[in-house]
């Protein structure tokens, strides 16, 4: 008796808490659609915020930057990141306590920290040595920083995760590293360096504070253009374009859901 | 001579491993150092500068930012720098405690649920956190303005005055770090209630303990870990939060972070946001710290892995 009571006090909290967790993103989904110039009244329905989206250049650009920057960042961090983590694998058994908390470092550390740190790096390097001006470039730099150890631990993982007797018999197949690169390691790790580079493009695209520290002015990213468009005063276009980047984390919920269904058949 | 040539190998060996481990190594060890340490580094450095023209730092070294942090001006001491840290720490303390209250119950009714369903339960909590922060803060900012139906109906209930709205305010900010915090203590706890040995509870029960018991002294110490890993989850990012108090807070409810970041835009004072910084970082690492020894007493010695 007690204990049916329990489990519906429980279910109605839960959709108590969907409703809290799901209300603020159904709202401007809501007012996207909206007829009216207005956050505080629906007056029906209309897809002309859209349309004004399409005819705005800036946001054109900031979605290009976001891109520019989430794939460059991505592939490099993928490239010294995957070097790191078959490193760590590798000489796992040596003292490596300085390499673990290098790694960590940009993990553990506040975004605000980091962002500032780089912002007054870049700052005084660029006038020291007239490089590195705040850009697309500095930004792809710190994004770098902060992927690098997403994807160093998840190759890492795959490799403990690995019978280390297949390393043995790679050996004994293929004469040169290069042909062992090529034919043993890298199709052995495939998922965890797709997974990885998913993260990295996520966490680029997501990143606002690293982002708005780092950027110059003419390198506004999708965020910080949204960022920037609140501040001066809401437009019912920041409703669209950020019902479109829900949208497209919507997309990514329903495919990630279908893989682990997937791979567990 | 066999065993001069066996030491040669194995020397060759060694030195071909270091190379080995430098060539895999050093260029993501030398991108964090060059990037990273060193421009934290130099932040550091720059708290001990004194406040040059445009903000930007200058020497000679001095302590000046700190006292400026401390609330020490022109004008004397004000208290202003004071009641933005002991903010940071009343939003972070409150934020936290309530995102546990919110996801311990939330954890275990996900357990209690059919195998085949809790993934995609755990799913629907985690979603909206893929969302951009900013995106998600506007959602709110959307919900709590003067005039929307949860600020009409705080206004009937007379717990703000007319056409105030709930934001800006430090209501609408502790709620924003609720919001965005409450998925990274649920997984941690699912996973803790997922291992739960309910052979212990179950023998609670058989001893006639009340429910209370019951769960103080079988189910609570066995989701300590998960617990503890989700405070610092929560507790070490909502402590630097930017964006939260920036949008949703208004010039009355600035935490550190806002602080910080003012002094490298607006108000241009480099060394006074470097010297906020350290704050920070020291903040951070003394909760880290404190965790690790909390897990480590209650955890019974058992590593509390964060």
């Amino acid at each position: 008796m007690r204990k049916r009571t329990l489990k519906r006090g429980l279910t109605a909290f839960w959709w108590l808490t969907l409703i809290f967790l799901y209300l603020p993103l159904a709202v401007v989904v809501l007012f996207s659609f909206n007829a009216a110039n207005s956050a505080a009244r629906l007056t029906g329905f209309s897809l002309r915020w859209y349309h004004q989206l399409l005819g705005n250049e800036q946001i054109i650009t900031a979605f290009g930057n976001t891109l520019i920057l989430a794939t460059c960042s991505s592939v490099i961090a993928l490239a010294i990141g995957c070097l790191i983590g078959y490193g760590m694998y590798r000489h796992r058994h040596r003292k490596l306590g300085w390499l673990i908390v290098l790694i960590y470092l940009p993990i553990v550390l506040p975004d605000i920290v980091f962002g500032i740190s780089e912002m007054a790096f870049f700052v005084q390097f660029h006038r020291l040595t007239g490089l590195l001006q705040p850009g697309l470039g500095t930004m792809v730099i710190a994004h770098v920083t902060f992927q690098i150890p997403f994807v160093a631990l998840i190759v890492y993982s795959r490799f403990v995760g690995l019978d280390p007797s297949l390393f043995e018999a790679a050996k004994d197949l293929y004469a040169t590293p290069l042909k062992r690169v090529i034919h043993f390691m890298l199709p052995t790790i495939k998922p965890a360096l797709i997974s990885a580079f998913f993260l990295s493009f996520t966490l680029s695209v997501d990143d606002f504070v690293i982002s708005f520290f780092t950027a110059g002015p003419e390198s506004a990213t999708l965020p910080i253009y949204i960022w920037s468009a609140i501040k001066k005063g809401v437009t019912p276009e920041i409703n669209a374009i950020a019902t479109l980047m829900i949208g497209a984390v919507a997309l990514a919920a329903v495919i990630s859901l279908a893989f682990n269904r997937q791979r567990k058949v | 001579m066999l065993q001069t040539s066996q030491t040669a190998s194995r020397r060759h060996a060694v030195v071909s491993e270091t190379r080995h481990l430098l060539f895999t190594v050093t260029p993501g060890a030398a991108w964090i150092i060059l990037f990273l340490v060193l421009p934290s580094l130099y932040l550091m450095a720059v708290a001990f500068m004194t406040n040059g023209p445009y903000g930007l730092p200058q020497l000679p070294l001095s302590l000046s930012s700190f006292e400026q942090l401390a609330g020490v001006g022109f004008l004397g001491w004000s208290p202003g720098n004071l009641y933005t840290l002991l903010r940071s720490l009343w939003q972070t303390v409150v934020a936290t405690g309530l995102v546990v209250l919110v996801a311990y119950p939330i954890a275990y009714y996900i357990t209690t649920c059919r195998a085949r369903w809790r993934p995609i339960m755990l799913l629907l909590v985690v979603v909206p956190s893929w969302t951009n922060q900013v995106i998600r803060t506007f959602g709110w900012m959307n919900l709590l303005a003067p005039g929307t139906p949860l600020s009409n109906l705080a206004e009937m209930m007379g717990l703000i005055s007319p056409n105030m709205g709930l934001y800006p305010s430090n209501f609408a900010v502790t709620l924003g770090l609720v919001y965005n915090f409450l998925p990274f203590m649920v997984l941690p706890l699912y996973a803790a209630f997922e291992k739960l040995d309910t052979a212990q509870v179950e023998a609670a029960q058989d001893l006639y303990a009340k429910p209370v018991r019951a769960f103080w002294h079988a189910v609570f110490p066995q989701t300590l870990p998960g617990l503890l890993a989700g405070v610092v989850l929560v507790a070490i990012p909502a402590f630097g939060m930017y964006v939260i108090p920036e949008l949703l807070g208004g010039g009355k409810a600035m935490m550190l972070g806002n602080l910080v970041a003012t002094q490298f835009s607006g108000g241009s004072n480099w060394p006074l946001g470097a010297a906020g910084a350290i704050l920070m970082l020291i903040a951070t690492f003394i909760g880290l710290f404190a965790m690790r020894r909390i897990g480590k007493r209650l955890g019974g010695g058992e590593e509390v892995v964060i």
